[in-house]
């Protein structure tokens, strides 16, 4: 059981008034608070062994490296990999993808089909567009239903021999949609050879993951959506996959051995992190795992869920409030909400004078917003350090707001 | 009355209302009580990028000087160019293009005129600020 009265103790930034009031953050759909641990590792690092990984042969080095390279350890078990070789550190998500689709697309034939849903964030949109019209490959993208969920006929339909990357969202940013993973990997594994890519984005913050129960292909996961830092996250791939693609970035500590015309790459995880990474910030990444995994990945996902369900509840009993929140039995605790003749950002500027957070836009989701003929929405998102209080105030704000717009 | 002087009117109006929820609501007020704005006109070719809403603004000149319309699908943009346009209209080009106001500094509007978002008043400006040179020239 999570008490969030205490965990928020953890977390300084709930000290801050907003406008006079208390802070009632609910967007750690676009990024998440940190906890003390978090912070204080960090400073530790740079207060007490900040040294470059992998090359020195001093004390400090030697320190730092040992930390960085058992944050691979914590996140072989946070999601259950295979082996910590298959833990790829990434900028984060939007690196990840990107990293992926170039070096997948590369090896493919002209033709060869790539196939998204409706609903992805443009991270897991773009590198595909950009990859496809290098290597003229086409992509296809799984209908959505009007109660924002998979249309498993459409993806069944769309999957042939010549799928062969299908790249799709773990949890929406926009309705909370929590597609049935182990299905589609089981569709795609029947129909085709195609690779199965997961945007762990907003899944893995909030619910336990485990790659090989789930049996896909790679994973993407952002960090400072899980309590880490920015500017760091996670690729994670089958081991034989990762040793058969090549790197995109190349320069210091990716290599084997530099000749003057050619060079070899170094084992897998080190041959796709040239350069120096960001050390630091991975071992805040493995401090915020820590933190995750001590309060039990199952009762963060219990939180979400019950979360879900006040929330869902509290805000379907505001008059003239369009949610845009699947009606499945699970789904993440994500709302994103228009109110009839009421622009977005108005609703969440005005929602900020309450102290309440929430982000107005299309939330890096521009075309599904298209197709539901909306410029903007405001969406509210739950995280462990919120609670039915949280909701109570986003309510409550939401009707005053209304009030005072129309 | 000139540019500054506008500035200087709006600033101690705005001075009133010590909360951002009252400043919001002042500006409201003002989208409330603006001009109708020909829906004609909700054209790309007068469109302000950089606004996370829409805003249009259409430059007239009349006896060598500029007016503004503007228009804004949210209601508090709205009101935010509703007071832009009136500070720069009946203003000639080149006074426009002199004047070097930082309405971040002078209006405290919250958010909305942070110089760290990507902002939509300084879009508006800039807008304001182009149409003038060209007829500045």
């Amino acid at each position: 059981m999570i008490k969030v009265s205490d965990l928020k103790k953890d977390f300084p930034i709930f000290d801050r008034e907003i406008n006079g009031k208390r802070l009632t953050y609910l967007d750690s759909g676009a990024t998440s608070q940190k906890p003390n641990s978090v912070i204080n590792e960090m400073t530790n690092v740079y207060t007490n062994m900040n040294a470059n990984v992998h090359r020195g042969t001093y004390v400090l080095s030697s320190e730092t490296t040992a930390k960085y390279e058992e944050v691979r350890n914590k996140l072989k078990n946070f999601i259950n990999a295979y082996s910590s070789d298959e833990i790829i550190f990434a900028k984060g998500c939007t690196e990840g993808f990107n990293f992926l689709a170039n070096s997948i697309c590369k090896d493919l034939n002209a033709g060869d089909e790539i196939i998204l849903s409706e609903i992805e964030h443009h991270a897991n949109i773009i590198p595909w567009q950009m990859a496809a019209a290098k290597y003229n490959l086409k992509i296809n993208y799984i209908n959505v239903s009007e109660s924002f969920e998979l249309d498993f006929d459409h993806l069944e339909s769309l999957l042939n021999k010549n799928t062969k990357v299908v790249s799709i969202v773990g949890e929406s940013n926009i309705s909370g949609m929590l597609p049935d993973i182990k299905k589609i990997n089981s569709l795609v594994k029947d129909k085709t050879d195609a690779v199965y890519i997961v945007d762990g984005a907003q899944l893995v913050p909030h619910r336990k993951i485990d790659v090989q129960d789930l049996g896909i292909d790679f994973l993407c996961v952002s960090g400072h959506k899980m309590l880490g830092p920015t500017g760091i996250g996670v690729v994670w791939g089958r081991k034989e996959l990762l040793e058969n693609l090549d790197p995109v970035y190349g320069g210091g500590d990716m290599i084997e051995e530099v000749f003057y015309d050619t060079a070899t790459w170094a084992p897998i995880p080190h041959k796709f992190e040239a350069g120096t990474p960001p050390y630091v910030e991975a071992i805040g990444l493995g401090a915020a795992v820590d933190y995750l995994f001590n309060l039990d990945m199952n009762n963060v996902q219990k939180h979400s869920d019950d979360l879900r369900e006040y929330a869902k509840n509290k805000l379907g009993n505001i008059d003239g409030l369009n949610i845009i929140h699947t009606n499945s039995k699970l789904a993440g605790c994500t709302f994103a909400m228009s109110v009839d003749g009421v622009h977005a950002t108005d609703i969440s500027l005005m929602l900020d004078t309450f102290g309440v957070a929430v982000r107005a836009g299309h939330h890096c989701v521009q075309p599904f917003h298209r197709k539901l003929n909306l410029d903007a929405t405001f969406r509210a998102t739950g995280y462990i350090y919120n609670d039915e209080e949280d909701f109570d105030i986003l309510s409550n704000a939401i009707e005053e707001s209304i009030k005072l717009l129309t | 009355m000139s540019i500054q002087e506008k500035v200087e009117e709006y600033k101690k109006t705005l001075a009133l209302f010590p909360n951002p929820q009252e400043k919001y609501q002042y500006l409201i007020e003002q989208a409330k009580k603006s001009e109708d704005f020909p829906t004609e006109l909700r054209i790309d070719e007068f469109k302000v990028n950089g606004c996370q809403s829409q805003v249009w603004l259409v430059p007239e000149e009349k006896e060598n000087k500029l007016y503004f319309k503007s228009d804004s699908d949210a209601l508090i943009a709205k009101g935010l160019v509703t007071l832009i346009a009136s500070i720069y209209s009946d203003e000639a080009p080149k006074d426009i293009v002199n004047s070097e106001i930082d309405l971040m500094e002078e209006f405290e509007l919250g958010v909305i005129l942070s110089p760290a978002r990507r902002n939509g008043a300084f879009s508006m400006l800039k807008t304001i600020k182009e149409f003038s040179q060209k007829l500045a020239n």
